[in-house]
């Protein structure tokens, strides 16, 4: 699965600076009142298996994670690393 | 079904509140409340399991609309740990034992408050997606340990 924010360098790869292109995108996050930010951060897409049924439950998280990686498709990226 | 947005959160808020129930944004929807730019589909609660508190989510999430059977309340009464709801107006995931979080009284205790909704410490949530560990989580965790840096250098850690 791609991320669509990927800079050139991660914060461990540069010393702990925060590469300027996230910086640049937190300070115009930090400039909008919270209603736009939700705005634009919330989507919907349809995810196959985790999106057709109306409720689904778990003893433990494992259990949870275990059934992500059996029955999700791996494109999904809940798979463990 | 529309995406999450503000209006709906603000009725999770209301509605948790007039019950009293304890609960805590978690996961990316978290960092996005704390100003994390980044997209999510999922609204993530992180809820305090004691048996009063249950009994109050049951109230509160009936109210918002959602159509529990007597099953799936008795699920939430017992704080079973991962629920994922998609029977009300909008998606919600209960969740409570999350991964990396030892327990609901101390990431209380570390809560953001943001416009009323409380969320998570940005130490937590990512402490989470560090033991979940996976693939969409570790394409994710440079990009907020680098916010939860930007956090600190505003003063809002």
């Amino acid at each position: 699965m791609l991320n669509e924010h990927s800079p050139r360098s991660t914060p461990q790869e540069s010393g702990g600076t925060i590469p300027q292109e996230w910086r640049d995108e937190f300070d115009a996050a930090a400039r909008r009142p919270l209603p736009t930010r939700m705005r634009y951060a919330f989507i919907k897409t349809y995810r196959p298996v985790l999106d057709d049924v109306k409720y689904r439950s778990f003893e433990s998280m494992a259990e949870y994670r275990r059934w992500c990686e059996r029955e999700l498709p791996e494109w999904l990226g809940y798979a463990r690393v | 079904m529309p995406a999450f947005d503000y209006k709906q959160a603000q009725e999770v808020r209301d509605a948790f509140a007039r019950e009293g129930a304890r609960y805590l944004f978690l996961g990316k929807s978290g960092a996005i409340l704390l100003g994390f730019p980044d997209t999510t589909q999922d609204a993530d609660l992180l809820c305090d399991r004691s048996p009063d508190n249950t009994e109050r989510l049951v109230r509160a999430i009936a109210s918002l609309g959602f159509d529990l059977t007597p099953e799936q309340q008795a699920e939430i009464r017992r704080g079973k740990d991962f629920i994922q709801l998609k029977n009300g107006p909008f998606d919600l995931d209960l969740i409570f034992a999350p991964d990396g979080i030892e327990g609901f009284d101390d990431a209380w205790k570390r809560r953001a408050d943001v416009d009323g909704f409380p969320v998570c410490h940005i130490d937590d949530i990512i402490a989470s997606k560090r033991a979940a560990n996976r693939v969409k989580d570790r394409e994710s965790l440079p990009r907020l340990l680098a916010f939860r840096e930007y956090l600190r250098e505003h003063g809002r850690l």
